[in-house]
Formats: C-alpha cells, structure tokens, sequence
C-alpha cells in the first residue's frame, strides 16, 4: 500500500466516523419506549403521542400559519419550530403499583451517558414519587429533555428532542389550542387525544 | 394428298373481296373503338378525382364517417372530463385528508406541550417544596 492509498482510507474511515457521530448526536436524545406499552391494557387512560418527521413538520407548518397576534402562539411557535421530535407517554392507573421498578430503570438507564443531565430530582418515597428533569446538553444548547413522573398511580414520561426552550415550555399558558382560544376546552381535548382507555 | 403446282397457283391468286368488304371493316374498327372507350376513361377519372371528390360522389360513407368520428370525439372528451373529474376529486381527497392529518398532529403537538408544561411544573414544584425548609408547610403544601 503506498503513502497516497494509506492516506486516503485514512481521510475515509475519519469521515465514516464522523458522519456516525453525527447520526448518533441528533439521534440519542430519542429514548427507546416501546418498553411501556405494555402498561396499556392495566391503565385506566394512557396518552401516546409520536410526533416526528413529517408528521410533526405538517403541524409546525399549520401552527405557523396561524395569525401571530396572540402572544400564546406566538410562543407555541418558538418553542415547536427548533423541536425534532415529541414523544409522551402518559399512563393513569385505577390502582397503585401497576408498573414495576423496572419499567422506569429501563428508561433511567438510557439517561446515563454524560451528555444527559439530571437538573431536577424530586422524590418523596412515603407516596413512591419519583420525579425527574433530565436535559440532553449540545454545546451551550439543549439538544433534549426528559421529564419523568412516576407515581403511585401514574407513569408519564415526555420526550422531547431538538432545541427545548424550557423557560418558554414551562411557562406556556394553558389553553394553547389555537383554533380554541375562547373556549374552555383545553382539558376536553386533552382527553380526547387519549388513544385508549 | 399431293397438290400441284397449278392447284397452288389457283389456291393462292388474288379474289376480289366484294363491295361491302371496306364498310364491314371500318365498322369492325368502330366497334372495336367504342368498346375500348372505358377502360380508357377510368384512369382518366381515377387521376382527376381527388379524395375529396370520392367523398362527394359517396355522402352517405362520409355522412357515416363523419358521425362515427364525432362520437368517439364525444366519447373521448367525456371520458376526459370525467378522468379530470375524477383527479380533481381524489386531488381534493387527498389535500383534505393531509390537512386533517396537519390538524391532528397540530392537536397532538399542543397536547404533547400542554402535558410537557403541566409535568415539568408539577416536578419543579415538588422539588421547591422538598427544598421547603419548614418541614410543617412543606407537609401542607404536599
């Protein structure tokens, strides 16, 4: 092999391992939770929303055709557009215990690389409440966030995956439904995005 | 059988053909002439007759050409319009269909903020009351 040949598979390999860095820094702030759906058929409500693609582009583009007068929307706009993916699932039991320690190990243990952060941990064991913010950090930016509820009678976990303004996010107003301002509807359509009962 | 030479001689010396031996030719020759008279026009017809005199000395063939070609016209721009039609309809369909899916994601991406804002309030106020440091209202608050 002469020099040229060895610095050329040299510049080949250093780009292939680039290109899946790359892959892997816009891809690991996605968690992995098929694991929970298992906890369907014991929960009395379950909400699941897999918003990503073209699918979460389409209603980025509907929410930005709306009339930015409001500051509301003006503010789902911010926060929405820079957002790559949204994933909740949210599961509401009748009785206490229905998911196992397991179950949330198995997401916890995806948050164990050193680019996740754990920024907010709150955990009253007398009511087995464990609840925890999780940020995923690229460079001065936040690339990701997790918020994982585990109570006695409910499981939620929302991730959210792109640029987060978690200022903006957590102080959202509450009816956000653009086409439903005036309404008290908010918690109506809340439930009526629950798949299954 | 044996011929002589006067016998030859006799056989083959000029006759008179009679009077009317010229005006039965001239009338064979007549005759022969009209008989040759049409097949020498029809060519003449055949290279003079354009297609568009074939046409007007048949009207009923070019009556029936002319309505058989305005049927399948018709026919044609029938089916065409109805195939617009019917593009135009699924075009619709689908665009109708991709606004109520844009709508449905729209729902459930404000669904999915309105839980993320809701959850991420309920853990930033439990972990300030946790940090609350008078044990007694921190019980109330819980």
């Amino acid at each position: 092999m002469n020099l040229a040949t060895r610095k050329l598979t040299q510049i080949l390999i250093a780009a292939l391992l680039c290109f899946s860095a790359l892959r892997g820094h816009g891809q690991d702030a996605k968690l992995q939770l098929a694991n929970l759906d298992k906890l369907s058929e014991k929960a009395a409500r379950v909400t699941d929303v897999t918003l990503d693609g073209s699918l979460l582009q389409f209603a980025v583009n509907l929410i930005e055709k709306v009339d930015a007068e409001d500051k509301d929307v003006e503010q789902l706009k911010s926060i929405i557009k820079n957002l790559k993916g949204i994933y909740v699932k949210s599961f509401e039991f009748d009785a206490a215990s229905q998911y196992s320690k397991g179950d949330i190990d198995a997401i916890r243990s995806q948050l164990t690389s050193p680019r996740w952060t754990k920024i907010v941990q709150s955990i009253e064991k007398r009511r087995n409440e464990y609840n925890e913010i999780y940020v995923l950090k690229n460079g001065d930016k936040v690339g990701g966030v997790v918020i994982l509820v585990a109570e006695a009678r409910e499981l939620t976990v929302v991730n959210l995956v792109g640029e987060v303004p978690m200022d903006k996010v957590a102080s959202l107003e509450r009816h956000l439904a653009p086409g439903e301002k005036h309404s008290d509807k908010p918690k109506q359509k809340k439930e009526s995005g629950h798949d299954q009962e | 059988m044996h011929f002589s030479e006067d016998d030859l001689r006799e056989a083959l010396k000029r006759k008179d053909p009679g009077e009317g031996f010229i005006n039965q030719v001239m009338a064979r020759v007549n005759q022969s002439a009209s008989e040759n008279e049409p097949a020498l026009t029809k060519p003449e017809k055949k290279t003079n007759g354009s297609f568009m005199a074939w046409w007007m000395h048949r009207p009923a063939w070019a009556m029936a050409v002319a309505a058989v070609l305005l049927l399948a016209f018709g026919i044609g721009g029938y089916q065409y319009s109805e195939y617009r039609h019917r593009e135009d309809i699924r075009i619709a369909h689908e665009n109708q269909q991709r606004l109520e899916e844009a709508e449905r994601a729209r729902d459930q991406a404000i669904m999915a903020l309105e839980i993320a804002r809701a959850k991420m309030n309920h853990v930033l106020q439990h972990a300030q009351l946790q940090a609350e440091p008078n044990e007694k209202i921190r019980r109330q608050r819980l």
